[in-house]
């Protein structure tokens, strides 16, 4: 799938690496902390809403307010499918990074990583 | 859908009710609110319609009642008020019932008015026992040689008196005593020294304990005086200007044996006073009690009486004159509980023949009915409060009761904060059943009324804080943050990689106060944070050039796909009221034009974010560049999104230019056709044939020939025809103006929506500095003293939290989203130019006490 190729192109190594202590980073080791991957939160997301949505409506029981509720749902999962998908999408491929103090720099060094 | 999709359809009955029977009929009715009457009588004033003198009769009960339930409160006897209401009495009652009031009034008047003399009369008595009892303290003689005091014998007919003749008669002095309120002393001693010269000698004395006036009834502190002056003019002198101080003057006794006399009298009076006065408070209160039981249900009847009246007075007679005839509006839903209802109520009046009623046709536009719960309840008054529906078009408010408390949560979002309200809204919620709450005043009770919206105003508003990663503006970092800062440093790189790259290494560090994560580093960027935005955001100083690239694109998105749902929901108007004609030549004009635009920018907005990354990050294009660059065709070609681009926002540019005329021209043109060509199509009128013959309302009603588009008994579109001229000029100026109207209100609105990226970053940033300026200070503080630093600071924290995010910027953000709805949205499809049906219900009076409406 062509959204997939958009992923960023790193080395094959990146994807699903066990996550390494604190200080195992020295070195010319590739840090490996926090490497997420796009396909896997989209899959969760997707079926999520999917559920709430599209199943969702099918076990509503019968009743004046049937309708209401239906509508309830499914606006709910589209409303909410389509604002995380924004917010992913939105850095799934960052232009720029974000800027520092030395300070900062220092702190999530030592203690993020 | 459920009836909330749309207004229900209504039809207008006519109600036969016998004149024995058409109190109960009513009553059987208002109890179970299901019609709307309409008035018959409009030409005829209130003060001559046929039950006039029944009105008067309930508005004199009411008055007894109001008078009541005055004394009640005053003696601070509790009012039970029940729970159930008690039906409307019926008419053999209502005499009983009167004469039952009246007695009680006279008989209360009377008590109170009695009490209120016994108790002036005893104030008089004491005060006089006081006045006695401090004057003989002035008087200081000797008891064996007490003179006695005689008044002077009238000289009237000597008006002049000199002092020779005074001498003559001797020292005979006069005594003028009494009590005078102890602000007027001064003046009083001033009058009497100017007006009579030293000839009175006056003594006075403040009195300990303040005593109750008798006038005003305030409690207030008294002198005592004794006033003795020395001849008869000067004695008239003193009585006038005592009575111009009002003064209450008391005989003052001349012998020592007079003044012992008149005590012990005075005592004894006093005693069986206050016996007579407790006996009477008693009686009264009992009265009051034995009344206060059943005073809530007479209220409540007599309101209910009265009500039925009103409604009584709509209705007209018939010919014969033994027969009211009712007009009402009633949802076809109901029409099996209103056939019921009237049978009811004549079962119960007993008479031999029943009420019926009958469904007539008509051509005016019904009122709009929803069926609304508790819960609905609030979104529906919110679209109501803009417009209430026309009859039988699509309802927003089904959608309003998701999309609005996600805008505002887009617009509010902070976890944290959203957690807050959505607790309140919980308690709130959770006892609204208690009684408090539904009598509480103005503004409690708006919030109390919304509590639902609040409930999904704060659950929405924690996921977007959740995905803003916004929580009392700090960020939770739950997966690990995406970027990785040690991956910029050269000891993360092989050395044959490091040349073509800008890293770092720890004097770098050390000196550059701020440094830049490059995402065209490996390593440095490793995927998007999975729910929301990454936490490092939070500690970047560019953060706000991130979130608001984001959140403007993110903005557009929605309002944009908002905006077309509403033109959506426009279709399904069309299709309901079957003008087919209108779908092809109105909404997919509207659609094409919004699609086109600005469904192309959002295709923009996904593909650059897809499709351009760091490497590429030198030559991606500006997206409002190359949207402006779409109508403007400039010389100098930028490098487009895409290969073909060019050729694409041609088509499209096509296509919205080839919409906007048929947009401008398609409906009237198609209209004229209509009228022109197909003139002979047969439009049946059979189904408005007159059934009823007697009232001159008939008349009235085909007089409005409603050009409304709520009949849904025509069946093809031809429906301009049945009316008396074709306006061609109107119909084209009408669909000018709209479609201008939309085609610039698509800009405009679109740009409107960027108020979702205004509020939220004003939240934020109030948010942020709400933390900085407080708790940051606080917290910097050493531990030693910290602590007591902390407690105040972590309160003025929570307080202006409260204050200003919850409140302020809630009810901001809350009249936000209800504009984007009122405008932004619902100019596309709603047209709100109905009226409300409200019905003939008990439910609707105020059962409270100091309420006293009339239902009209």
């Amino acid at each position: 799938m062509w959204m997939l190729s958009a992923l960023p192109g790193r080395g094959p190594a990146h994807l699903q690496r066990p996550l390494l202590g604190p200080a195992s980073h020295l070195g010319i080791l590739r840090p490996a902390m926090t490497a997420h991957s796009f396909a896997l939160p989209v899959i969760i997301f997707t079926t999520f809403w999917g559920l709430i949505g599209i199943a969702g409506p099918w076990f509503v029981p019968k009743g004046p307010n049937r309708g209401v509720i239906i509508t309830m749902l499914v606006a709910t999962a589209v409303c909410c499918y389509l604002f995380w998908l924004i917010a992913i999408l939105a850095q799934l491929n960052p232009l720029f990074g974000p800027q520092l103090k030395n300070e900062t720099i220092w702190y999530v060094r030592f203690l993020w990583e | 859908m459920g009836s909330l999709f749309r207004s229900e359809t209504m039809c207008l009955a006519q109600l036969f009710l016998q004149s024995g029977t058409a109190y109960e009929c009513l009553s059987a009715l208002g109890e179970k609110g299901l019609v709307q009457f309409r008035d018959l009588n409009q030409n005829i004033s209130t003060f001559q319609r046929k039950f006039v003198g029944e009105v008067k009769r309930c508005e004199e009960l009411e008055r007894i009642l109001v008078y009541l339930v005055q004394e009640i409160n005053r003696a601070d006897i509790p009012l039970p008020e029940g729970e159930t209401s008690p039906p409307a009495p019926p008419l053999k009652q209502v005499l009983e019932m009167q004469e039952q009031l009246q007695k009680l009034e006279v008989e209360l008047r009377e008590v109170t008015k009695n009490k209120e003399k016994l108790r002036k009369n005893l104030l008089e008595l004491i005060e006089y026992t006081h006045m006695l009892r401090v004057t003989q303290t002035f008087v200081k003689r000797n008891v064996e040689f007490e003179p006695t005091y005689e008044e002077f014998p009238s000289l009237e007919s000597d008006s002049l008196l000199d002092y020779s003749c005074m001498q003559r008669l001797g020292a005979k002095l006069g005594f003028v005593s009494g009590l005078i309120n102890q602000g007027k002393v001064e003046a009083f001693e001033k009058m009497l020294w100017r007006v009579c010269k030293g000839y009175t000698i006056v003594s006075y004395a403040e009195l300990d304990e303040s005593l109750e006036d008798p006038e005003t009834g305030e409690v207030i502190k008294w002198y005592v005086f004794l006033i003795s002056f020395w001849g008869e003019q000067i004695g008239h002198k003193v009585k006038k200007i005592c009575d111009c101080y009002h003064c209450h003057v008391y005989p003052y006794p001349n012998t020592a044996e007079e003044r012992r006399e008149i005590q012990e009298g005075l005592n004894t009076r006093i005693q069986d006073l206050y016996t007579v006065l407790h006996k009477t408070e008693d009686y009264l209160r009992q009265v009051l009690c034995k009344a206060a039981e059943s005073v809530y249900s007479r209220v409540i009847q007599v309101k209910k009486m009265k009500a039925i009246y009103h409604m009584l007075n709509m209705c007209s007679f018939d010919v014969t004159n033994k027969c009211l005839i009712a007009e009402v509006w009633c949802p076809e839903a109901d029409l099996q509980d209103l056939r019921r209802a009237l049978e009811e109520g004549s079962r119960e009046s007993g008479a031999t023949i029943p009420s019926f009623m009958n469904i007539i046709p008509t051509k005016e536009t019904p009122p709009t009915r929803i069926r609304t719960n508790k819960f609905t309840e609030g979104f529906q008054n919110i679209v109501d409060a803009y417009g209430v529906g026309s009859y039988r078009e699509v309802n927003p408010a089904l959608f309003t009761i998701i999309t609005f408390p996600f805008l505002f949560a887009v617009m509010f979002g902070d976890f944290g904060h959203g957690f807050v309200m959505f607790l309140f809204a919980l308690l709130l919620v959770l006892n609204e059943n208690h009684p408090r709450l539904n009598q509480s005043q103005e503004i409690m009770r708006m919030f109390f009324n919304g509590r639902y919206i609040l409930l999904l105003m704060g659950l929405f508003s924690v996921y977007t804080g959740l995905i803003y990663n916004d929580c009392f503006s700090k960020s939770v970092n739950l997966f690990g943050s995406g970027w990785n800062v040690s991956a910029m440093y050269t000891s993360s790189h092989p050395p044959a990689e490091r040349k073509k790259m800008v890293l770092w290494n720890d004097s770098v560090v050390r000196h550059n106060s701020i440094l830049q994560l490059d995402p065209s580093v490996p390593g440095v960027f490793q995927g998007p944070y999975p729910l929301g935005i990454d936490p490092i955001w939070n500690l970047a100083t560019n953060r706000l050039t991130f979130l608001n690239s984001f959140k403007m694109k993110m903005s557009v998105i929605l309002g944009i796909i908002h905006m077309t749902f509403g033109v959506i929901l426009g279709i399904f108007n069309h299709l309901h009221f079957r003008k087919k004609f209108n779908i092809y030549l109105v909404s997919i004009p509207e659609l094409l034009f919004m699609l086109c635009i600005f469904g192309y920018l959002i295709f923009m907005i996904f593909y650059k974010w897809l499709v351009f990354s760091a490497e590429t990050s030198r030559v991606a294009p500006s997206i409002l560049i190359e949207f402006i660059n779409m109508f403007l065709f400039p010389t100098s070609k930028t490098n487009g999104l895409y290969t073909g681009q060019e050729y694409v926002q041609r088509v499209l540019l096509v296509v919205t230019a080839l919409s906007v005329p048929v947009l401008f021209l398609g409906k009237p043109l198609f209209l004229l056709w209509l009228h022109n060509g197909r003139s002979c199509f047969g439009v049946n009128r059979s189904g408005y044939t007159l059934i009823r013959k007697d009232s001159e309302e008939e008349v009235s009603l085909l007089g409005n020939q409603d050009v409304e588009e709520g009949n849904h008994q025509v069946e093809d579109g031809c429906r301009e025809m049945a009316c008396e001229e074709f306006n061609f000029g109107e119909i084209l100026m009408t669909q000018v103006i709209h479609s201008i109207e939309y085609c610039l209100g698509c800009i405009s609105n679109t740009a409107s929506y960027l108020r979702l990226w205004a509020l939220s970053l004003a939240h934020a940033q109030l948010s942020d500095v709400l933390w900085a300026m407080l708790m940051r200070v606080g917290l910097r503080v050493d531990t030693t003293y910290g602590v007591l630093l902390l407690l105040p600071v972590i309160a003025l924290f929570a307080v202006l939290t409260i204050f200003i995010l919850l409140i302020m910027e809630g009810l901001s953000a809350f009249l936000h989203a209800i504009r984007l709805h009122w405008v932004e949205f619902q100019n596309k499809f709603y047209v709100g130019a109905g009226t409300k049906f409200v019905p003939f219900s008990f439910s609707l009076l105020s059962s409270k006490f100091n309420n006293d409406d009339s239902v009209a």
